[in-house]
C-alpha cells in the first residue's frame, strides 16, 4: 500500500437516500473496485476520482448512515474508517459529506458528528432536480458562511456540480476548513476532559476528542472494542462520567441529539423555510395515498410482484435457451474435436463445458432481477414494498425487505440471495438467504412436470396434476416459517434485532444509467466470485460419475449385447454389422453399465439401504446423488440408468413408460414395480426440500461464509430425507 | 398520548421520548426530539408499521417503537 499513502484520500459520507452513491458513481466511473472490510460483510467500495488533469484522489464510499453513534455494522464503518482505524486505509485527508438539500437539520447533524473528528470537510448540497430553482445559490454562499466549509452545489444522477466539487476539494485540501462545532455546556466539555485524562493522558490510549464522545453518549459504544484498557478498568470509568452528566441536568442517552440540534438549527431556520417553498413532497404523499392504501396498496402490490416474477420467468427464459443451445453447440464442437481422446472429450465437453454452462445460464434471470430491483429500490418503491410486507415476515424475525429476495427465489435462489443485499438488518439478511434454496426454484419444475406426467396425471387427472403442482411449489415456504422462527430463536440470542425504521424516500424516476451499472455488477459478481466454485465442484462431480473406466465393462456389455441380438451364445464375433438404432441401444447400455460402475454409481448402491425408507432403488439414489451439484441432472441420470441415453427431457414419452415400468432387479422386492406414486410424491418432497445446487450454495458460502453453506445444506438434506421418508411411509397406508 | 395511538388527521407535537430504547435513540438523531411536530401519514394494511411525518422526512416505524413516544395534539 506504499502509493496508496501517498495519494490524497477522500471519504464520501451521508444518510441514505441522499445521491451518495449517484455521486460516487459520477465521480469515479468505472474506476472503482468493490470488496469487503476485513471479517465484516460491509460493502467497501473505493474509486479512483481524477480531481485534475495530473492528479487522482482514491475515494471511498462509505455506507449510508443516520449518524455516526456505531450501534450498527454500517455506522461503525463509518467511523473507524474517518478515525483512521482500518488497516491499510490512514484516516481520510478531507471528507465529502453529501447533503440532500431537502433535509438539511438531518443531514447535517451527520455532518457535525463527522467534524468532531478533525478531519477538514467539503459539503456536497446534492439537490436532485430542486438545484434549477433560483435561491439555492446565495443559500450555499450563506450556509458556507454559517458552517465554516465549502458548500457546493451538485446534481449527482446528471453528474453536474463534479466539476466545482473538484476545485473545492483542491482547494480544502490545502486551506483544511473544519465545520464549526456546537459549543458544549461545561458539564459535556467536563466529561470529555475526564475521559481525555483517564485514556489518553494516563493510559496513552490513541483516541480523538470525537471518539471520546461517542464513548460518553453511546450506551454500546464500538470505540470500546478499541480500546487497549480492558473492559473491567474503563466501565467504571464511563458509567461515572454519564451519571455525572445526567446530575447535570444533560441525560446522556439523548444529550447528543438535542444539543446538536440546538446548534444547527437556529444556523438554518430561515434557509428551510425558503427551501419549503420549493419543496414538492406532495406529489409523492398523494401517490403513496394509493401506495399504501390498505386494499389497493396491496393490490398494485401484488400486481407488481406478479410482473416481476413473471418477467424473471419469460423474459430470461429465451436467453437461457439460447445459452443452452451455446453449450450445446460447444460440447458438440469439443466432442468432434476430441473424439480420438475419449477422458479428455469427456472432461471438457461434459464435465467444463456442461458444467459452466449449467451455471451461466442462470445469468439472464439474475440480470433481469435486477433490473427489476434497481428499478424498485431507485424509484423508492422498494421501501413501500417492505413497508407493506412488515408484519407478516416480522413474527419469525425476518422483515418486509425479505419478501422480494423470497420472491425471486421461486424463479432461483442466486439472485434471491444476492438480493438480500438489500436488507440492512444482518441478522435478518442472514436468515432470508438460509431460507431462501426452500423456495421452489424453476429447475425443480422439470422433475415435477416428469414425476407429475408420470403417476399423478393418468390416474387422477389433470385437476389433481395441478393441485400436486401447487403443493410441490408451497411445501418449501411452509416448511421455511418454522426454520425461520427456529433461527431467530437461537441465532445470537443477545444479539437485538436492527430496529425496523426506514424512511419513505420521495418518488423519483430511475436512470437507465443506474439500472444498468446494478445489472452489470451483480453479473459481474456472480460470474467472478461464485464461478470459480462451481467450476472446481463440477469437475469433482464429472470425476465421480467418469471413474473407474475399465475397457472390459465396454466389451462385456458389446458382447452380452450382440449374442442377444444374434440369438445364439457363442462368442459372435466381431464382424456383426448393427443397424444404427441397435448401435445407439448398445451406446446406453455400455453408458449405463459405466455409471453403474462409477464410484458415484457404486457410492448410490453402497447407501441405498438409506433412502430405501423412502422408497427409492440404487438408480434412483444414484440419480438423487448426480443431482446434487444441479437438481436438473436427474432427468438425465435417470436416463442413463434406466438406458435411455442421455438426451432426454421431462416431457419424453419413453422416459415416463420407462419409469412407470421399471422394476426391483434385486432384494426382498425383486419384481415389484420401483415406481408407484408413493416413490413419485417422496422424490418430489426430496427434490423440493433439498438443496442440491452447487451454485447455490457457493452463493451462500461468498455472502456468509462456508460453514453456514455447508451447516445449511446439511440441515436441507436431513430434513429432506426426513420429509421424503415420511411422504412414502404415510402414503403407502394409503394405496 | 402515545405516538402508536394517534390518528390520521391531525397535527401532534413530541412531548417526551423514552431514549432507552434503540429504535428511538436512532429517531432522535433524525430529529425527533420533544418539540418536533408529527403526523400519522400511513398504516400498514396489517395495522403494523406506521409511517409518520417529521421534518419534511417520511419515516416508517413499528407500533412497539411508537409506543415509546409521547405526543399532544395540537
Amino acid at each position: 500500500m506504499a502509493e496508496a499513502s501517498t495519494e490524497l484520500r477522500v471519504a464520501l459520507i451521508g444518510n441514505p437516500n441522499t445521491g451518495k452513491t449517484s455521486l460516487f458513481n459520477a465521480l469515479t466511473g468505472m474506476r472503482q473496485r468493490v470488496g469487503n472490510y476485513s471479517g465484516v460483510t460491509v460493502e467497501k467500495k473505493i474509486g479512483s476520482w481524477a480531481l485534475n488533469r495530473d492528479q487522482d484522489v482514491q475515494l471511498i464510499d462509505l455506507p449510508g448512515t443516520y449518524s455516526l453513534s456505531a450501534s450498527s455494522l454500517d455506522e461503525r464503518i463509518a467511523v473507524d474508517v474517518l478515525a483512521g482505524r482500518v488497516d491499510g486505509l490512514p484516516a481520510p485527508d478531507l471528507i465529502i459529506v453529501v447533503v440532500d438539500v431537502e433535509n438539511l437539520q438531518r443531514n447535517l447533524f451527520l455532518a457535525s458528528q463527522a467534524s468532531e473528528l478533525d478531519v477538514p470537510m467539503v459539503i456536497a448540497l446534492n439537490c436532485w432536480d430542486v438545484a434549477e430553482k433560483k435561491g439555492l445559490q446565495s443559500d450555499c454562499k450563506l450556509l458556507e458562511q454559517r458552517l465554516g466549509v465549502p458548500v457546493v452545489p451538485t446534481v449527482a444522477t446528471r453528474s453536474r456540480g463534479t466539476e466545482e466539487l473538484a476545485r473545492a476539494v483542491e482547494h480544502a485540501v490545502k486551506k483544511k476548513p473544519m465545520m464549526m462545532r456546537p459549543i458544549w455546556p461545561s458539564a459535556v466539555k467536563t466529561a470529555v476532559q475526564k475521559l481525555h485524562d483517564e485514556f489518553i493522558a494516563k493510559r496513552g490510549e490513541a483516541l480523538h476528542t470525537g471518539e471520546l464522545q461517542r464513548l460518553i453518549f453511546d450506551r454500546k459504544s464500538a470505540v470500546r472494542e478499541r480500546l487497549q484498557t480492558p473492559e473491567s478498568e474503563y466501565e467504571g470509568i464511563i458509567t461515572d462520567v454519564r451519571a455525572q452528566l445526567y446530575k447535570d441536568g444533560f441525560n446522556p442517552d439523548a444529550a447528543e441529539s438535542i444539543l446538536r440540534f440546538r446548534f444547527l438549527n437556529p444556523l438554518l431556520n430561515d434557509i428551510i423555510e425558503r427551501q419549503a417553498a420549493l419543496k414538492k413532497r406532495t406529489a409523492t404523499e398523494s401517490i403513496d395515498q394509493l401506495l399504501l392504501h390498505r386494499f389497493w396498496g396491496l393490490v398494485v402490490f401484488v400486481g407488481m410482484m406478479y410482473v416481476v416474477f413473471q418477467s424473471v420467468y419469460t423474459w430470461a427464459g429465451p436467453f437461457m435457451d439460447l445459452i443452452e443451445g451455446g453449450t450445446g453447440a460447444l460440447q458438440n464442437i469439443a466432442s468432434n474435436a476430441l473424439a480420438a481422446t475419449p477422458m479428455l472429450q469427456s472432461l471438457i465437453a461434459d464435465g467444463i463445458i456442461g458444467g459452466v454452462g449449467a451455471f451461466v445460464v442462470f445469468l439472464p434471470q439474475i440480470l433481469v432481477l435486477f433490473l427489476f430491483i434497481s428499478l424498485l429500490e431507485e424509484s423508492g418503491y422498494m421501501a413501500r414494498a417492505a413497508f407493506l410486507m412488515d408484519k407478516l415476515f416480522h413474527w419469525c424475525g425476518l422483515n418486509g425487505k425479505s419478501f422480494v429476495p423470497l420472491l425471486s427465489s421461486y424463479a432461483c435462489a442466486i439472485p434471491g440471495i444476492l438480493a438480500t443485499r438489500t436488507i440492512s438488518d444482518p441478522k435478518a439478511r442472514m436468515i432470508t438467504i438460509l431460507i431462501a434454496p426452500l423456495m421452489s426454484c424453476s429447475a425443480r419444475l422439470p422433475v415435477y412436470l416428469l414425476l407429475i406426467g408420470a403417476f399423478v396425471e393418468p390416474r387422477y387427472g389433470p385437476a389433481v396434476a395441478g393441485a400436486a403442482l401447487f403443493a410441490m411449489h408451497f411445501i418449501g415456504a411452509l416448511l421455511a416459517a418454522p426454520i425461520a422462527w427456529l433461527l431467530n430463536q437461537t441465532l445470537n440470542k443477545g444479539q437485538k434485532p436492527k430496529p425496523f425504521l426506514m424512511e419513505l424516500p420521495p418518488y423519483r424516476a430511475p436512470r437507465l444509467k443506474t439500472m444498468v451499472w446494478r445489472m452489470y455488477e451483480s453479473g459481474k459478481e456472480f460470474i467472478i466470485r461464485a464461478g470459480t466454485v462451481i467450476f472446481a465442484m463440477t469437475v469433482i462431480i464429472w470425476a465421480l460419475l467418469y471413474f473407474p473406466r475399465s475397457a472390459e465393462v465396454e466389451t462385456a456389455v458389446t458382447s452380452a449385447y450382440i449374442s442377444e441380438q444374434s440369438g445364439h451364445t457363442e462368442n459372435a464375433a466381431i464382424d456383426i454389422q448393427l443397424s444404427p438404432e441397435a448401435e445407439a441401444a448398445l451406446a446406453q447400455r455400455i453408458d449405463a453399465a459405466y455409471l453403474e460402475q462409477s464410484y458415484m454409481g457404486r457410492f448410490g448402491k453402497f447407501v441405498q439401504p438409506i433412502f430405501a425408507p423412502a422408497g427409492y432403488d440404487w438408480k434412483i439414489t444414484v440419480g438423487v446423488l448426480a443431482s446434487f451439484p444441479a437438481r436438473e441432472v436427474i432427468i438425465s441420470t435417470l436416463g442413463i440408468t434406466y438406458a435411455l441415453g442421455g438426451e432426454i427431457d421431462e416431457t419424453s414419452h419413453d422416459l415416463r413408460n420407462t419409469l412407470t415400468q421399471a422394476k426391483w432387479d434385486s432384494g426382498p422386492r425383486s419384481g415389484e414395480a420401483v415406481f408407484n406414486l408413493p416413490v413419485a410424491l417422496s422424490i418430489m418432497v426430496f427434490f423440493a426440500l433439498c438443496m442440491q445446487c452447487g451454485a447455490t450454495l457457493a452463493v451462500i458460502a461468498k455472502e456468509l461464509n462456508w460453514s453456514w453453506a455447508i451447516g445449511s445444506f446439511v440441515t436441507l438434506t436431513v430434513v429432506a430425507w426426513v420429509a421424503a421418508v415420511l411422504t412414502y411411509q404415510i402414503s403407502m397406508l394409503f394405496v | 398520548m402515545r405516538l402508536d395511538q394517534i390518528k390520521k388527521d391531525g397535527q401532534f407535537r413530541v412531548t417526551k421520548v423514552n431514549c432507552d430504547n434503540e429504535s428511538i435513540a436512532r429517531l432522535m438523531a433524525m430529529g425527533l426530539l420533544p418539540g418536533q411536530e408529527i403526523r400519522l401519514t400511513h398504516e400498514a394494511p396489517l395495522g403494523d408499521p406506521i409511517a409518520v411525518a417529521f421534518q419534511g422526512c417520511h419515516m416508517s416505524l413499528r407500533l412497539e417503537d411508537a409506543a415509546e413516544v409521547e405526543v399532544e395534539k395540537l
